[in-house]
């Protein structure tokens, strides 16, 4: 199964992408073990936000995805769970978290449908911590993904403190159940056409 | 005419020209459009189509009262547009307006149904954008049946109903114009070309080459699929994009303030990334003629090749010297090079007088 973590912190190291690292070797185990053990084993990738900042501002006035940004699209398309982890910027998601997605609805509008999602964000304080709930759990769902029961907040504070680990293994456990190695479609295959007679009849005309 | 057809296509902007800081009047703009297809001409180009703009910066709102002017004034150009929006513009006025210049122009017109690109004008003429695929579903439908058919009764979804109309004039010959279906993005647009056995233009200018070749290939198998043909047999349009000097780092030195400033891709990626991923070539003749005969590669062989020549606020007295080059040093190494190793089943582009001298051989055999 494939799981594409999807981190948008800026700096380098980043507690974003420290929280995503650890979400994602949380749902590992939970993910083999709901699927029938080793056998079905559990492929994650990262998408570094950051590193397609340029790709994704250039796709926003060309239209179309550069190659790399093009690349984690399609990794996301092809995900079997997905961690999305950004920090809180203005009582909201960072503009290139939403930017990336925007990216990846603008390639395909039903990219994430139906796909388990667990939202995560990092902070300075925990004043911020419903943003999971009131900016990132509304835009997942608009785009009909399957946002898991819980999500994962950490504030600076948090990382010297007890509860975060348990958030972690309680949302990770959550997101491997739905976890489903899903049916690709052939990307190869010819373009899906509606025929052209049922257009017309649908309008009344021949 | 020849087995390809080669010309141009303008959207019509009025754009400031950002090394001088000065926009074109209207009229100016106007003017030079007309200049710049009768120059198409001079070089030995075959085709000029204008876009349909309700909108400033864009001045061609009125095709057929341009391309009409433009007729009088040229022997053989073939006059066409870049689209035709059959989403807003009433079917029974293109089915009129189109007929009325094939009169005029003895043939030599076709046309490109599109249904633009800018959300307002729908409401502006009365219409709803989410239905944008069906107005062109309905419209088509309508039109097609008001120049193949001389009495109409008709009924539909977005138009008032028609009772014994007939379309005036009847379209010349009795062959209505040849009908090429613009589209980008929608496999709804390719499957009505491949229903109706029209041309499929792909306006690739701004898109990777993947992107064109799976609308292609959707258009060709579809138009298999309802017998017009096989897959090679479909007719194929595509665009593109270049600025060439005799020396490319004069070209690429020329061009690029208008690249950085364009109205479209301006202040996006760079002018070497744009052209890596696009059809856009900035260079010298050779390599406009080896980016475009690599199009073959990637749809087939094709029968239209229209090249964006005047936009972005490049200086008419550019456009004419890029024209120049275009159809003295471009153009005819391309007929040769894609008439070579042609398959004998690929269509020629379609013309007037082929399809009139089709149509009396059909009636002859029956």
């Amino acid at each position: 199964m494939r799981l594409v973590v999807v981190s948008a912190g800026l700096s380098t190291p980043s507690s974003t992408r420290l929280l995503a690292d650890r979400l994602a070797a949380a749902t590992g185990p939970f993910a083999e073990a709901a699927a029938g053990g080793p056998l079905a084993e559990v492929e994650t990738e990262v998408v570094e936000v950051r590193d397609l900042a340029v790709e994704i501002a250039h796709s926003l006035t060309t239209g179309f995805p550069g190659p790399a940004l093009g690349a984690a699209i399609e990794a996301v398309r092809e995900a079997d769970g997905l961690i999305v982890v950004t920090p809180v910027f203005s009582a909201s998601y960072s503009g290139l978290f939403k930017s990336f997605f925007d990216a990846v609805s603008g390639a395909d509008k039903d990219a994430l449908a139906g796909k388990p999602v667990l939202v995560a964000a990092t902070g300075g304080s925990a004043r911020h911590s419903l943003v999971l709930d009131h900016a990132l759990r509304p835009l997942f769902a608009y785009l009909r993904a399957v946002v898991v029961p819980t999500g994962v907040y950490a504030a600076s504070e948090d990382w010297g403190a007890e509860g975060l680990a348990g958030r972690i293994d309680r949302a990770g456990a959550e997101l491997a159940r739905l976890m489903r190695p899903a049916e690709r479609p052939d990307r190869s295959a010819p373009e899906p056409v509606v025929p052209f007679a049922e257009q017309l009849a649908a309008l009344g005309q021949r | 005419m020849s087995t390809m057809q080669f010309g141009i296509f303008s959207v019509g902007d009025v754009t400031v020209d950002p090394t001088t800081g000065r926009a074109p009047t209207e009229a100016e703009r106007i003017k030079a459009m007309v200049a710049i297809a009768l120059k198409a001409e001079e070089v030995g180009l075959d085709v000029f189509a204008t876009g349909e703009h309700h909108n400033p910066p864009f001045v061609p709102s009125s095709p057929t009262t341009m391309l009409g002017y433009i007729a009088a004034r040229t022997q053989k150009l073939v006059l066409s547009t870049s689209t035709t929006l059959i989403t807003t513009n009433d079917p029974v006025k293109i089915a009129e307006d189109f007929a009325m210049l094939q009169h005029l122009a003895d043939g030599r017109v076709d046309v490109m149904m599109g249904r633009g690109n800018t959300g307002p004008v729908y409401p502006w003429f009365g219409k709803d954008i989410r239905e944008g695929i069906n107005l062109a579903v309905e419209n088509y439908a309508l039109l097609r049946r008001l120049w193949d058919e001389s009495v109409v009764t008709w009924e539909g979804k977005f138009r008032t109903p028609l009772q014994s109309f007939t379309a005036t004039p009847r379209p010349l010959d009795g062959v209505a114009p040849f009908v090429w279906h613009g589209s980008i993005r929608s496999p709804e647009i390719a499957e009505q070309a491949a229903y109706y056995g029209d041309g499929f233009f792909h306006n690739n200018i701004f898109w990777p080459a993947d992107h064109t070749k799976r609308m292609v290939e959707l258009y060709r198998r579809r138009y298999a699929h309802y017998g017009h043909g096989a897959e090679e047999q479909a007719i194929v349009g595509l665009g593109g994009q270049v600025f060439m000097r005799a020396n490319s780092q004069d070209a690429v030195r020329e061009f690029r303030p208008y690249f950085d400033n364009a109205p479209v891709y301006g202040h996006g990626p760079s002018l070497e990334e744009f052209t890596e991923q696009t059809p856009l070539t900035v260079g010298s003749p050779q390599q406009v003629i080896e980016r475009t005969l690599s199009f073959r590669d990637t749809v087939g062989d094709y029968q239209r090749q229209l090249f964006l020549m005047d936009h972005a606020g490049l200086p008419l007295k550019t456009v004419l010297e890029q024209l120049d080059i275009l159809g003295e040093q471009v153009v005819p190494v391309l007929r040769e090079e894609f008439a070579e190793n042609r398959p004998a089943n690929v269509p020629d582009a379609p013309t007037h007088a082929a399809r009139v001298g089709r149509r009396t051989r059909k009636e002859v055999t029956a």
